[in-house]
């Protein structure tokens, strides 16, 4: 079938329209604006494709769809499967963007995480993770026939198990650790009076590089790593050098360590890689004082603060016994009162009370004591409180994006 | 990962073309380079490359969010199947316009059906088939006047369009006004935001200035977040903004500045061109008036959809009720209560003329133009919202279902309803967006009334059309992103005719044959 054909079209303001479409083509559809192009295209023919193919899904994945109209048309031949590449119905989330929904920001992601080197924050040196195999390689680098001690690190928590961890030790056949940098031997059931041992240190090897010694040395490292799986220690016995080889990413001069690159730790949509403060969003709705103080140059009676005025009694009210209690006067311009004052105005006065005297409708007033609470604390309160878009609305002309530029 | 985030997509495919990672890197990053590279090429094809990729999808323009989708599906290479497109060229200068139809023949040569709604006359020339409805809009629409070939279109004589695409009908041209070294110039000094290299510009005062360029070169920034901020400042001297320029001077008369962008009107579904235009607080002034209503003592209040009275209570006036459906989009279902109408029984009870409130909210504006139009107030502002072409708007249709050129308009309506001052500056980004031929000529027309009326109109546009007939025109580039950024031609267009600017190419043929 070459064509699409249509008959009787009424969608909207269509007047029973018949249409030859002819297929694989490119076809521009023109007229008026309100001639009622878009009703033929998205309304007629692009949801009589997307029905038809609803429609021969299972009974089951169709409760999860929304039931479309049929298009007004008397029939539709050749239709072909329908994307419909629309202007409207765009992403609303504010974590969706050009680099994330054209997918490039995931393979960006793959690539940093994969290629990625780490760098000790400190030294700038690239951190260094040993295999087994780079284990071997590090101690013949230290020379044909120089002694090393290969060792494994136990933490201990107090000095009471000391004794029981020596003992058991020994009884797996292990003959001699290290504690504080000295070496003791299990044989001699040795007296250790150190007080607060955090580790000691297990002697799983004592051998001299040669070739020979190749297959012993990979067993030890083995043997070693079964004892503390995050890496082993190194001593050259001839300089009593110490290198720690670890099995995790490390600072070679400095013990920082840091988790294997993830994908994830550069999603700005992810807690692991998102800036904390705004939530990788990079901006923070928040209440902006130039955009409340409209007018800077004008008094508070005179609407320095839109809607706080002279013009709103109730709010005025409030201005001015605020005036009586902190001794300013309302007839200042705003710029002009003293930082204090301005920060009063708008986050309040805390702790400290003040008399407000309000006004009632029948001419007499009322007089109560509380704190002020400010006047962005009491946008953002409104703003949090009301259920009204209307209310929302007229308050977020405050808002102001803030970009939070952090390490 | 950040940097790379900030780059346009065009310094990305620049940075992965350098690329050449070592030893066991190679091989790891290649799949996942050699995806980028398609990715992005793709995006560059449909003319997206000023695009950087931390860009928020909340912030791109319909066309742009319509352009990366296209983008993914020209890289999925289907076959057989139907693409529907709704104005793809929105926003695209002639150039990238160009590379867009090229894409969508790509898409076509694979085996598929790709139907446009276009305006574009570059598109309309390259389509293998044209339908053409009309002829008119709203009821007098919906009509297919001719269908068929290029020829078919041109030789229908009833077609509207036909006459545009032969050349036998242009659109609108009024007088140009010459711009002259006596004429008052607002001057913009050593403007930096974004990609602008340190420009100065001369906007004429009285006149219509076109700013054009290809995408990307800085248009945007050079208008609505330089100049408009500026000129904002030097009118009112207030403003705690940090200057992304040296300094502006003013010029001429002009003494109010308005600024019609492409902006919604409202973010909430109360909002709507009636309310907008103040046209409905006339509305319920007149029902308000009706011999029952006095009798049952309803003021103008109770015919508000947004106050408690007269509005239906269980939708709060929204004639639709948001059903949140987690995972899904959120779907509107019309409320039980009021069926979709927004008002309680008793208000729909008040009827002028034979009309509820209900009835005349779903009036086109070109209906209620009939309807009202005895009342002066409300037939001027029914009036200037059809002259910009949203006849087939209806009253109460709400904002946020209104594209934004339709919002622009709307902004444009109720300026034009305003008293003329003779002495604004109107700053208007994209006017023709989603505008056909005929449509175009009438906006032409009001702008033309606008500036003869002693205003200054700054136009941001790709249209040729609009270009040409511009007395002024301040073109930037040569490239987008980075390779933008400084002005490339300056002159009437004619001037720039002559030139070998970007625009100058495009605008020889069609000034040749205007002018």
């Amino acid at each position: 079938m070459e064509t699409i054909t249509v008959k009787g079209a009424r969608t909207h303001n269509l007047k029973n329209v018949d249409l030859v479409i002819p297929k694989n083509k490119l076809v521009v559809i023109t007229g008026l604006s309100g001639s009622g192009k878009s009703s033929l295209a998205f309304d007629t023919l692009f949801a009589e494709g997307q029905r038809r193919y609803i429609e021969s899904l299972s009974t089951y994945a169709r409760q999860f769809l929304s039931v479309l109209e049929k298009p007004d048309v008397d029939f539709i031949e050749g239709l072909s499967p329908a994307i419909a590449i629309e202007q409207k119905g765009r992403n609303q989330n504010p974590r969706s963007t050009v680099g994330t929904s054209t997918e490039i920001h995931d393979h960006l992601r793959l690539l940093f995480a994969r290629t990625g080197e780490q760098r000790c924050p400190r030294h700038g040196t690239p951190l260094r993770a040993f295999t087994v195999s780079d284990m071997v390689e590090f101690i013949f680098s230290l020379g044909l026939n120089g002694r090393i001690l290969i060792l494994s690190e136990i933490p201990l928590s107090n000095n009471q198990q000391l004794n029981e961890l020596l003992d058991r030790l020994k009884a797996q056949g292990f003959f001699r650790v290290r504690i504080k940098g000295t070496t003791f031997d299990l044989e001699d059931n040795p007296v250790i009076e150190f007080d607060d041992i955090k580790s000691i240190e297990v002697v799983v090897d004592r051998l001299k590089i040669t070739t020979p010694s190749k297959n012993r040395i990979v067993e030890s490292i083995e043997a070693a790593l079964k004892i503390n799986s995050s890496g082993i220690h190194i001593n050259e016995l001839k300089e009593d050098k110490n290198h720690f080889l670890s099995k995790l990413k490390v600072c070679p001069h400095c013990d920082y360590t840091a988790p294997d690159l993830d994908p994830k730790m550069f999603s700005f949509n992810h807690p692991s890689g998102a800036c904390s403060a705004c939530e990788g969003l990079g901006e923070i709705e928040a209440f902006d004082e130039g955009k409340i103080i409209a007018h800077p140059s004008l008094s508070l009676a005179s609407g320095a603060i839109s809607g706080w005025s002279r013009s709103n009694p109730f709010y005025y009210d409030l201005l001015t016994s605020l005036s009586a209690h902190f001794a300013f006067d309302l007839d200042t311009p705003y710029e002009e009162l003293p930082e204090e004052i301005k920060k009063v105005i708008l986050h309040g006065s805390g702790q400290q009370k003040v008399e407000f005297r309000y006004r009632a409708r029948n001419g007499g007033s009322k007089q109560e004591v509380h704190a002020f609470e400010g006047v962005i604390t009491n946008f953002s309160r409104r703003y949090q409180e009301s259920n009204e878009p209307a209310v929302k609305d007229s308050l977020s002309k405050y808002h102001q994006y803030a970009c939070v530029p952090r390490m | 990962m950040a940097e790379i985030n900030n780059c346009s997509i065009s310094e990305v495919a620049e940075f992965f073309e350098h690329l050449s990672p070592k030893g066991k890197n190679e091989v790891v990053s290649s799949k996942i380079v050699q995806e980028i590279r398609k990715r992005v090429s793709f995006l560059i094809e449909v003319g997206l490359g000023y695009l950087s990729l931390g860009r928020q999808s909340t912030t791109l323009s319909g066309g742009e969010a319509q352009r990366i989708r296209l983008a993914s599906q020209i890289g999925s290479g289907l076959s057989g199947v139907m693409y529907v497109l709704d104005e793809p060229s929105i926003g695209l200068h002639q150039k990238d316009n160009q590379r867009l139809i090229h894409s969508l023949k790509k898409l076509r040569d694979l085996g598929n059906t790709v139907i446009v709604v276009e305006h574009d006359e570059e598109t309309i020339l390259n389509a293998d088939f044209i339908v053409d409805l009309g002829p008119g809009a709203g009821d007098s629409g919906g009509r297919i006047v001719a269908s068929g070939p290029l020829k078919t279109i041109v030789s229908t004589n009833s077609s509207i369009t036909g006459p545009y695409l032969s050349g036998e009908k242009t659109i609108f041209k009024g007088t140009q006004k010459t711009v002259t070294s006596k004429t008052p110039k607002i001057e913009l000094v050593g403007a930096i935001g974004n990609n602008l290299n340190n420009i100065t510009i001369e906007v004429p005062v009285g006149v219509i200035t076109c700013i054009t360029g290809v995408s990307g070169s800085g248009k945007s920034t050079l208008i609505n977040e330089t100049f408009v901020p500026a000129l904002k400042n030097s009118l009112n001297s207030k403003s705690n903004r940090p200057k992304n320029y040296e300094e502006i001077i003013s010029a001429g008369n002009t003494k109010y500045l308005v600024n019609i962008d492409q902006t919604p009107i409202g973010k909430t579904p109360r909002s709507n061109p009636a309310t907008y235009t103040g046209l409905f607080n006339l509305v319920r002034e007149v029902f308000s008036q009706t011999p029952l209503s006095r009798e049952r003592g309803y003021a103008a209040g109770r015919f508000s959809f947004n106050i408690k009275g007269g509005r239906c209570e269980d939708c709060q006036g929204e004639g639709s009720i948001r059903v949140d459906l987690n995972f899904l989009p959120d779907v509107y279902v019309p409320c039980d209560t009021c069926k979709g109408l927004r008002y309680n029984n008793e208000t729909l009870d008040i009827h002028y003329r034979g009309k509820n409130i209900a009835e005349v909210l779903d009036m086109s504006i070109s209906e209620a133009q009939a309807f009202f139009s005895a009342i002066p107030a409300m037939a001027t502002k029914l009036t200037t919202l059809a002259d910009v072409g949203l006849g087939y708007v209806k009253l109460g249709q709400s904002a946020s279902s209104l594209s934004g050129g339709e919002a622009q308009r709307v902004k444009l309506a109720a300026e034009l309803a305003k008293r003329n001052t003779g002495n604004t500056m109107y700053v208007l980004d994209e006017p023709t967006t989603g505008l056909h031929f005929e449509d175009i000529s009438w906006l032409l027309k009001i702008l033309v009334k606008l500036r003869d009326q002693g205003n200054s109109l700054v136009i941001i546009e790709h249209n040729l059309d609009v270009i040409s007939r511009a007395d002024w025109i301040i073109e930037l580039g040569p490239g987008g992103g980075k390779y933008g950024g400084n002005v490339t031609a300056v002159g009437t267009p004619r001037d720039i005719s002559k030139t070998n600017s970007a625009t100058g190419d495009f605008l020889r043929s069609v000034v040749l044959d205007q002018i």
